[in-house]
């Protein structure tokens, strides 16, 4: 009979401690809610249905017809979309390597307060903040090839042969392509950078110069391993933000000449709002989206790795 | 967290490096070094320099003496491009909306990730940690990626060719990372303020509005300002769901102005001013903002 009692007891504790949790954490959801909310509809939602959209063949309007896995088959075979693949993926080396590689130069010569070195720090971060619309219009006026900037000024000095078509030639346009958005975003590594340098310890500068090392080694030795954290995180950003070009290829190229810089995310736009196929677009959506996770679960693992290591 | 320790040490880090002379100062690379930082400095501000100076000047003064200074200093072109008189583009208009969406991404963005920040910062509620897990993951996903259901969505709710749809679409795609800076923010933040207004019988919404907000106008400002720049420059959606000429926004307006040299006088200086109509803004706020921006940026990349 006690033990009967205490056992309802119990229950009637724990459904009311139920209860109070429960009226505890009621506000919070109602914090959350409008941004759960939002992101569930206009993020979660359209990321399912694209993954199941890809398993169809839909015109936009009209019935959707499951295909299964027609769609990524039909991709394989596609020379446009390894074009766009590959393109991208050098898009996702060559620029974050570049423009990491003077944003480290650049943070690293501009930590030491020169003379005039927030001039430079500006100069370099101006271009950052413009958007990139602008910076690609303009670079497409300078690349243009009877009249733009660079030919004119190589005609001008005598160097008439190395004028280019730079974005109607299919050897270079890419290049040409890759350089704007060099260009651009060398001031975000820089200015990260430089914070990263300002906080390494300056007793550990006094211990490197106590041991007579030479700008090299500092540079090798001391500074690029204690920033190391910082420079992976930007790299990713940095990859991340590579893989998914657009506005420079619309306006520059528009993907061509011959597909020569047609890249994953402009050959999406072209596919399924050009073209109307949705289906196909979304397989293509589907890769882009898989290629982004696994640069940044790559990332992350790396990171973690390293922490355990040490 | 990562972001707290950041900012302690690079301020730090900048009074010691004042103090210091460069432990380059007596390097054989040290011209090496400058030239470099020079002539990087003015390939990154001639094309800029370029930009404003075409502004002002004829096409044939762009074409064939592209390094010319202008002859007149004069508005003409900005008024033309704003009215739209002679481009038939009412970039005065495109400039509005363009700061309208901003306006609205911002309040309705920042409003639902401080909100939804600080509940995970303070709440202790089942599903805190998959929200943040989720979170997280967001920030892993290209928006490309989300384009097509969420085209036909926006349109199933009416709201193509809406600025508003347009800055719902904004707010959802900054929010992750907003929420995620706002909350580690406030896990930071001393609680003893909002403990004793609950005693005082304060609402969580009350202790939200009338302590936590105002406290933290600082980082809410800061997260604002890091999110402007994208919010401005965003091209992909705005071309996607705005078809309609009256609600472009200006880098779509941009995109799609395509102007054809040398038909009339002035053309291309047009398409500069528009250029430039989109830059100087942005200019200006750097240079009103460029600690808070250069933080700013540091702290999202940090994360």
């Amino acid at each position: 009979m006690a033990t009967v009692n205490s056992r309802q007891g119990e229950r009637a504790a724990g459904g009311s401690r139920l209860i109070r949790n429960f009226r505890n954490a009621l506000p919070w959801y109602l914090f959350i809610a409008p941004a759960s909310l939002m992101l569930l509809a206009l993020m979660a939602y359209p990321l399912f249905d694209t993954l199941r959209l890809s398993l169809f063949k839909w015109g936009g309007l009209g019935p959707q017809t499951f295909i299964g896995m027609r769609n990524f088959s039909k991709l394989f075979g596609d020379e446009v979309f390894w074009r766009a693949l590959s393109n991208s993926l050098i898009f996702a080396i060559v620029v974050p390597f570049v423009t990491v590689s003077i944003g480290l130069f650049l943070g690293v010569a501009i930590s030491r307060r020169m003379k005039g070195w927030q001039i430079y720090r500006i100069a370099f971060f101006i271009p950052v903040m413009m958007s990139g619309v602008v910076v690609a219009t303009l670079w497409a006026n300078m690349f243009e090839y009877n009249h733009g900037l660079f030919n004119t000024v190589l005609r001008g000095i005598g160097l008439e042969g190395l004028a280019q078509n730079w974005l109607g030639d299919r050897n270079v346009a890419l290049m040409s392509v890759m350089l704007v958005p060099i260009w651009q975003s060398v001031g975000f590594p820089m200015i990260v950078l430089l914070a990263a340098v300002e906080g390494i310890p300056q007793e550990m500068h006094d211990a490197a110069t106590m041991d007579g090392v030479n700008e090299w080694q500092r540079i090798w030795g001391l500074i690029v391993p204690l920033i190391k954290p910082v420079l992976a995180s930007i790299t990713m950003l940095s990859i991340i933000g590579a893989m998914k070009v657009f506005d420079i290829v619309l306006v520059m190229t528009k993907g061509g000449p011959a597909f020569s810089t047609q890249v994953l995310g402009y050959y999406l736009f072209e596919t399924a709002f050009r073209s109307g196929n949705f289906g196909y677009g979304s397989a293509i959506a589907v890769v882009m989206f898989a290629v982004v996770f696994a640069v940044a679960y790559g990332y992350v693992r790396g990171v973690r790795i390293e922490s355990v290591e040490h | 967290m990562a972001v707290d320790k950041l900012a302690s040490r690079s301020t730090e880090g900048s009074a010691r490096a004042h103090r210091t002379p460069g432990w380059w100062a007596g390097s054989s690379l040290r011209p090496i070094i400058y030239g470099l930082l020079v002539v990087g400095a003015l390939v990154q501000v001639y094309p800029i320099f370029f930009l404003l100076m075409n502004t002002l000047k004829t096409d044939t003064q762009i074409l064939n003496t592209p390094f010319s200074l202008p002859t007149s200093l004069s508005l003409a072109p900005f008024v033309d491009v704003w009215t739209g008189e002679r481009t038939g583009m009412f970039f005065g208009r495109y400039f509005f909306n363009s700061v309208i969406v901003l306006a609205a991404t911002l309040v309705l963005m920042l409003s639902i990730s401080c909100l939804c920040g600080y509940a995970m910062a303070r709440g202790q509620f089942p599903g805190n940690g998959t929200l943040h897990q989720a979170l997280l993951l967001s920030l892993a996903v290209p928006a490309h990626a989300l384009a097509i259901p969420l085209y036909f969505f926006v349109g199933s709710l009416g709201l193509r060719n809406s600025l508003f749809g347009l800055t719902l679409v904004y707010a959802a795609l900054g929010a992750p990372f907003t929420i995620i800076l706002m909350r580690a923010y406030f896990m930071h933040m001393p609680v003893e303020l909002e403990e004793a207004a609950r005693i005082d019988g304060c609402g969580r919404l009350g202790v939200f509005l009338r302590i936590v907000v105002p406290i933290s106008r600082g980082p809410i400002a800061g997260m604002a300002i890091i999110n402007i720049n994208w919010i401005w420059s965003e091209l992909f959606f705005s071309l996607i769901l705005m078809n309609k000429a009256d609600v472009r926004t200006l880098p779509l307006a941009i995109a799609l102005y395509k102007p054809a040299p040398m038909t009339v006088e002035t053309v291309l200086g047009l398409q500069y001013a528009a250029m430039a109509l989109a830059t100087i803004p942005v200019l200006i706020l750097f240079f009103l903002f460029q600690r808070q921006i250069a933080s700013g940026m540091t702290m999202g990349a940090f994360k």
